[in-house]
């Protein structure tokens, strides 16, 4: 879908930093079968296929765009890391001589785990580079305070209750203050009985600077771990496991890496 | 078959269910018991005749379930078959399922219910109807009243002989409807086997046979069952709920079989449409399609004005 329906967009007070959003309804049939062909798995159940965030550094039009197609371009295409679910040792006991079922569907990571950092369009070149010393992380202590928020949105880009046996959801948050700005993109995964996962990324620019700073942050526990722990906090379980917020600090990380991007 | 108590009058319930009230909790359980009586006598595949209009998933968007009486006709004026997936994921699944279960109570013969896969004790405890019960009554009693209902809901329905309707899909053991009528339905749906295929699985426009998902449990279905399967059992469609389309209805397998969705703006933020399907005298089916109703907009913007008083304005989401 072309043309400005469904966009928000805001730039900073110094003129150098635009945020901008789209949210538009779930595809319909014909682009999503579009999009399946295009990246070779089966669509999420929800497919927010237009919607995207975008970071850009107006004076060199660098920018730093989430979108659906390339988060799910990075989701596993084969047998690789591929999730069971819970039940799946009783059917393969019960269902082996079925002979009715001839086929199996080609194997691809249904979770639809993503490690999507976003997509770079840095039209006058550069890269990103490893963060070095203390001065480039994502500032949480600058980000805590309670600046007035000019801009804020929250956007879905996928997602899949995994035939009832969980959630997996990749969604973006975004907020501008008067001085920075923060993404959060963030990919969880609730396999019922299995596994927790959460995959963060977060995008970070003091306006002030041509600095953008990325963290991405992948956390990973077993299930019975996490109720284990929920119980013994006392915690509404059932609640508690919708909450990615609350789940994370009982997650262990398994990755943690911090990149610097610095715009011309 | 022993009546309601005296202190339970269905029209009233019904009246005040209509206007979003919650029943109390003892009225819950006395409604309850009394659907369960009704349902035991139901066959697992339940004969009906056309004229009828056919529901998809519901899942507690109440306000849009008012939206479908409003267009296609109130009980008893309308006859009614309801595919399943009336809990979870809206703000009002127990609003939903007690006027539906009241309505089926008060017209039996002119409502039908079957049951989804979210009729089901372990899927709501994960889907919020579990938590709405907790968090509107205090307590759990009513979740397990509704639960244990669920287990008498019938499994399928055919409409005029001709057309097979159930909330997923087809199973690999089934072939003939008399397999349904054999199972042993009054339990909670089982990890796998017939009943839970019947709630669970999806065709796949890609393939012909059945087929294992990736996941390790649940099937989807191609061309040539469904062909095989009306072939076998006389009938001419499949109609089912079961899976969110954009558009509100699809129609695949040169039009043997039909998904049926009734939740427009699927979770308040999918902005997809939504339909109910008018099975007409002769057979003949015409879709009516529906967008969400403006008063989920007004309850929306009510939520965000006390939540903005109580200091929890999104724009204030100091996300880090």
């Amino acid at each position: 879908m072309a043309g400005t329906t469904g966009i928000s967009t805001h730039t900073s007070p110094n003129g150098a930093w635009r945020i901008t959003t789209r949210k538009l309804p779930i595809l319909k049939a014909d682009p999503i079968e579009a999009l399946s062909n295009d990246i070779g798995i089966p669509i999420p159940e929800m497919i927010f296929g237009d919607n995207f965030v975008s970071v850009t550094h107006i004076p060199s039009q660098w920018t730093l765009e989430f979108n659906v197609r390339d988060a799910l371009d990075r989701v596993s295409k084969t047998e690789q890391g591929m999730l069971q679910v819970a039940v799946a040792e009783e059917w393969k006991k019960e269902r082996a001589h079925q002979e009715e079922v001839k086929q199996v569907v080609k194997p691809f990571d249904w979770s639809y785990s993503t490690d999507y950092c976003g997509t770079t369009h840095a039209e006058k070149g550069g890269e990103w580079r490893d963060a070095v010393g203390e001065k480039e992380v994502v500032r949480t202590d600058l980000l805590a305070r309670q600046d007035p928020i000019q801009f804020f949105d929250a956007v879905d880009l996928y997602e899949d209750e995994l035939a009832d046996n969980g959630i997996a959801l990749l969604n973006i948050k975004v907020r501008m203050m008067p001085e920075r700005l923060l993404l959060l993109s963030r990919f969880f995964l609730r396999l019922d009985g299995v596994v927790i996962r959460i995959r963060d990324t977060r995008v970070y620019v003091e306006h002030a600077e041509k600095k953008v700073v990325r963290q991405y942050t992948a956390k990973e526990e077993e299930y019975d771990v996490v109720q284990e722990k929920l119980r013994g906090m006392r915690e509404n379980a059932p609640e508690a496991f919708r909450d990615a917020n609350k789940l994370a600090p009982m997650l262990r990380t398994i990755e943690d890496r911090t990149e610097v991007f610095e715009v011309s | 078959m022993p009546g309601l108590p005296a202190s339970v009058d269905l029209d009233e319930c019904i009246a005040r269910l209509y206007r979003k009230e919650l029943l109390a909790d003892s009225v819950i359980e006395a409604i309850c018991a009394k659907t369960k009586e009704l349902l035991m006598k139901e066959s697992n595949v339940v004969h009906i005749q056309s004229p009828v209009t056919v529901v998809g998933d519901i899942h507690g968007q109440f306000f849009d379930m008012i939206e479908i009486f409003k267009i296609g006709g109130y009980c008893p004026d309308t006859n009614y078959l309801f595919l399943g997936d009336y809990v979870d994921r809206g703000l009002f699944s127990i609003e939903t399922i007690s006027l539906l279960v009241c309505l089926k109570l008060r017209y039996p013969q002119r409502v039908h219910l079957i049951r989804g896969n979210h009729e089901s004790r372990g899927v709501t405890q994960s889907y919020g109807f579990y938590t709405e019960c907790s968090r509107k009554y205090g307590n759990p009693a009513v979740w397990h009243h509704f639960t244990d209902m669920f287990d008498y809901l019938s499994l399928s329905c055919v409409i005029d002989d001709k057309i097979f309707c159930v909330h997923g899909g087809l199973s690999p053991s089934i072939h003939s409807i008399d397999q349904i009528k054999i199972i042993d339905r009054f339990r909670e749906i089982p990890h796998e086997g017939p009943m839970a295929d019947l709630v669970w699985s999806d065709p796949d426009s890609e393939r012909d046979e059945f087929s294992l998902s990736p996941r390790g449990a649940g099937y989807t279905f191609g061309a040539q069952v469904v062909k095989k399967f009306l072939e076998v059992n006389s009938m001419t469609h499949i109609l089912r709920a079961h899976q969110l389309c954009n558009e509100g209805y699809m129609v695949m397998f040169d039009d043997r079989l039909s998904t049926v969705w009734s939740a427009p703006n699927y979770c308040y933020r999918c902005g997809n449409l939504a339909s109910v399907l008018e099975v007409g005298p002769g057979g003949e089916r015409k879709w009516n399609v529906f967008d969400a109703a403006p008063e989920n907009e007004a309850h929306r913007l009510e939520q965000q004005n006390q939540q903005q008083h109580a200091g929890n304005d999104p724009v204030r989401d100091y996300f880090l």
